[in-house]
């Protein structure tokens, strides 16, 4: 379904994102990890389209991403950015239609097709109560419920999201997490998000990968890849993990093993 | 609409002569058969020649003011925008000076004047562009940027001119740079109607398009929006719109920045309806203000831009109090 070929980014001098080449199956949640300044985020933004490639090429459900107009590529993949955006005085269901825009466009309004849509996501993501609300005024947990809603009435085959659980409490992050894996297995959606939190990451996607210095250091399942020499080696600390309950835990060890910054630990 | 038909009614009954509403309404309906005219001959020519032209002269300019402060504020996301932020204002006062002090001599307002200010208004708005939005990497704030420093390149030539010119050609400029209705005709309109109908449309139409950009550039984009093409076109259409003006009327301040914001703080944040409702009050303020700066001080005019700051900056601060009392 998405399929990176050799790519690389450049900003000046610097390289981001150094011939990675992936491909990801419909129907499946995959994880980007990496410790801070990997290239995570610039990773997932050239999936989405929003940032340009030195090398390599792009392909979502077999386009050439760069060919696709933004209207193209909006009915193709859906973006949650990590600090997304939300206007003051935004109503939450004029919030969640913008999801819309590539369907009706910027000079009709949405069609009776474009709100059932709409309201059908808002119940189903429970937000029905909050839709008159402004935007603005909800708590951390109802706010990324909100912006994951706007990308679900995208009603794309892919939808990527950078950090999506960041700043919110346990429970609200089991519950985003929840809820996406239901697309996931109900709905066929394609998943690629980056998240910080190993064990989370490690429970809910069906594949993992590691990406350190802008290049992937391991690409496999969850299971191999949070098991792997190259994950502490990228952190540059040791890492244990605990099963607790079935459940693999990834817990970093204190003053244990190499100091930050060196390659193995 | 119950103000923009107030402020019509004041443009076309306030004056020095003393003509009622109902005289000039019957008037009007004579023209197209209706009863018959009560008016004098000389009333009928100071109500069609003189107040009606410069009633709607301050309507066009006012509406395309607005909308264009609107779009503004909107497309660069910026709550401090207006018209004049990519050189509009700098540009076409070289333009003017240019044509007051080296082809009119410093000793009227040459009827070149208009002409070059418009000129000078969309060269410095394309040296702008040119500058700050070619790249692709371009962003709202380097457009902005590329604005300030053309402005400033501008507005030093001008100085220049006008350091190197009479005292009597500083004062026709300075009188020009303050913005006013008083050499309103029909000739003028009719020649800036067609650029602020068009621009004044592709604007308003932007409305939802504006709506989806206040999620920010790369998330518009990936809701579907071209942000680079939308920027381009509603930059030149309130650009030439504003130059439009600029030239038959001058530089009036302050109706682009306040009128949107006082609408913002009455109808909320979506340009949807703030930009119709820019067209309409814009309209209005613009003629209620500009009976004020001929009244007040009559037969003297006050200047244009004076009185709209005069007015419009206490308006705004009571229905922002307003509106923190409703919220508090």
């Amino acid at each position: 379904m998405v399929h990176l070929e050799h790519v690389s980014v450049r900003a000046g001098a610097a390289t981001l994102v150094d011939d990675v080449s992936i491909d990801v199956t419909a129907g499946s949640w995959c994880t980007i990890i990496g410790p801070n300044g990997a290239g995570k985020t610039t990773l997932v933004s050239v999936m989405a389209g929003l940032r340009p490639v030195a090398h390599g090429v792009v392909r979502v459900d077999d386009c050439h991403l760069a060919e696709l107009s933004e209207r193209e590529r909006a009915r193709l993949i859906a973006y949650v950015p990590q600090h997304p955006e939300v206007p003051v005085g935004m109503t939450v269901e004029d919030y969640v239609g913008l999801g819309r825009v590539a369907f009706h466009g910027v000079l009709r309004a949405p069609s009776a097709r474009d709100r059932d849509v709409v309201a059908g996501v808002l119940e189903r993501l429970d937000l029905v109560t909050f839709r008159r609300r402004d935007a603005t005024s909800l708590s951390g947990g109802e706010r990324q419920r909100m912006v994951l809603a706007r990308a679900l009435v995208q009603s794309t085959k892919v939808v990527i999201l950078d950090e999506p659980i960041t700043g919110l409490d346990v429970r609200h992050q089991i519950d985003i997490l929840e809820l996406l894996k239901t697309e996931v297995v109900q709905c066929g959606l394609t998943v690629i998000a980056t998240l910080h939190d190993l064990t989370l990451a490690g429970t809910f996607a069906d594949r993992l990968i590691l990406l350190s210095r802008g290049a992937v250091a391991k690409d496999g399942s969850a299971y191999d890849v949070i098991r792997s020499r190259e994950l502490a080696s990228s952190y540059g600390m040791t890492l244990r993990v605990v099963n607790v309950d079935g459940s693999d835990v990834v817990v970093p060890v204190r003053g244990d093993g190499a100091a930050l910054g060196d390659d193995l630990a | 609409m119950v103000v923009l038909v107030i402020a019509v009614l004041c443009g076309l009954v306030i004056g020095p002569t003393s003509i009622s509403t109902w005289h000039i309404v019957g008037n009007a309906l004579s023209h197209v058969g209706v009863g018959h005219s009560t008016l004098t001959p000389l009333q009928s020519l100071i109500i069609w020649q003189v107040r009606a032209p410069r009633m709607v002269l301050g309507l066009v300019a006012g509406a395309m003011l607005a909308v264009a402060g609107s779009t503004f504020q909107g497309v660069f996301r910026n709550p401090l925008a207006d018209p004049y932020l990519l050189g509009v204002a700098a540009g076409a006062g070289l333009g003017a000076t240019l044509a007051i002090v080296n082809i009119g001599g410093g000793n009227a307002v040459p009827t070149w004047t208009p002409l070059l200010a418009f000129v000078g208004a969309m060269v410095s708005v394309a040296l702008t562009w040119l500058i700050g939005g070619r790249s692709l990497r371009s962003t709202p704030t380097t457009l902005v940027l590329a604005g300030v420093a053309v402005s400033a390149l501008f507005t030093s030539a001008q100085t220049y001119l006008q350091q190197e010119s009479s005292s009597q050609s500083i004062a026709r400029v300075y009188i020009w740079l303050l913005g006013s209705l008083a050499s309103a005709s029909w000739s003028s309109i009719v020649l800036i109607v067609p650029y602020v109908a068009v621009c004044v449309a592709v604007c308003v139409l932007a409305g939802r398009a504006l709506d989806v950009m206040s999620v920010g550039d790369d998330e518009a984009r990936s809701l579907g929006l071209s942000v680079r093409t939308l920027r381009l076109v509603v930059v030149t259409a309130a650009s030439l719109g504003t130059a439009a003006v600029v030239s038959a009327v001058g530089l009036i301040g302050f109706v682009g920045i306040i009128v949107p914001h006082i609408i913002r703080l009455l109808v909320g944040t979506s340009y949807r309806r703030i930009l119709p409702l820019s067209v309409v009050f814009g309209a209005a303020f613009l003629v209620l203000c500009d009976t004020v700066a001929r009244t007040v001080i009559a037969p003297s005019e006050l200047p244009l831009g004076v009185v709209t700051a005069v007015i419009g900056a206490p308006v705004f601060v009571v229905i922002l109090s307003a509106r923190r009392l409703g919220t508090s």
